[in-house]
């Protein structure tokens, strides 16, 4: 056993784990800070920093930690962290209870958990955004709160 | 939750996800999707088979399996797997290119890393790290 150990240890070369599966969610940890803009297909997890703009088809989670100045558009928003800026969902957002949220929301669904705090204004006017014929059953869109963020 | 020792976690780009802008701080980064502008990282990076990346990108170590355009800097390792391309300069304080690999630019050797790693912690973080570089080519 402690031979394969050292042997282990001389090979090392610091790199990450390289199983990534095709559509993993993206994940902004808590010392990343991002000045720009994040756009694409896929599911995102923050918990760093963003000053700037998501545009993503697909649910955006911002962590507790996560600060984010801007504008943040996805079909689901769940928010734990804050946000100065507005957030534009197409499907929904959720901010839980310890969400801070200053800004404009747009959604045509919202719930927001007892605890969180928001300062601004809120916009559900959905004709804008169901065309016709959209109506998914929403199982397929669970809440991100409780959802293990990673599957394959 | 482990505290905020740098870089303890991977950040991961995934492959359909762009960024364009300026990403920096203490972490690691698994690019597998499209990063352009300005990476400055503390920890290390990974630029997978996809991942395709058009910045100046420093970092303790880079590997490169995807595709770089820009000049990239490691304060470590730099390593070129043989999926790997770069086209930019190099700064490293040791290279590791595979055989297959596609490298086209200047490399520049970081000298006396182990003289100038004693108090590591310090540069890194602020604007400018000041590392000497001596122009000579070899």
């Amino acid at each position: 056993m402690p031979l394969f150990g050292k042997k282990k240890k001389e090979t090392k070369a610091e790199r990450p784990p390289v199983a990534v599966s095709q559509n993993e969610t993206s994940y902004f940890g808590k010392n990343l800070m991002i000045k720009g803009r994040v756009s694409g297909n896929g599911n995102v997890i923050i918990l760093g920093g963003l000053d700037g703009e998501f545009n993503l088809r697909g649910r955006v989670k911002v962590a507790q930690s996560a600060k984010i100045k801007g504008e943040v558009k996805a079909d689901v928003i769940s928010v734990n962290g804050s946000v100065k800026g507005s957030l534009v969902a197409k499907d929904r957002i959720h901010l839980d209870q310890t969400a801070r949220v200053e800004g404009q929301i747009t959604t045509p669904k919202l719930s927001i958990s007892e605890g969180a705090s928001f300062d601004g204004e809120i916009s559900m006017n959905d004709r804008s955004s169901k065309p016709a014929g959209t109506h998914k059953t929403d199982s397929a869109l669970d809440p991100l709160s409780k959802t293990a963020p990673i599957k394959k | 939750m482990p505290k905020d020792t740098s870089a303890d976690s991977i950040s991961l780009l995934s492959k359909n996800v762009r960024i364009e802008g300026e990403i920096q701080g203490p972490e690691n980064l698994h690019v597998e999707g499209y990063l352009k502008g300005a990476v400055d990282l503390s920890g290390d990076i990974f630029i997978g088979n996809t991942g395709i990346v058009e910045a100046d990108v420093e970092a303790k170590n880079i590997v490169i399996q995807g595709e770089v355009n820009g000049n990239v800097k490691a304060h470590q390792q730099l390593e070129i797997h043989p999926t790997g391309k770069l086209v930019g300069d190099c700064t490293a304080a040791s290279i590791d290119i595979k055989e297959g690999a596609v490298f086209e630019g200047r490399s520049n050797m970081i000298k006396s890393s182990r003289a100038a790693a004693g108090p590591s912690s310090n540069s890194t973080s602020g604007r400018g790290p000041q590392i000497q570089k001596q122009p000579q080519p070899e």
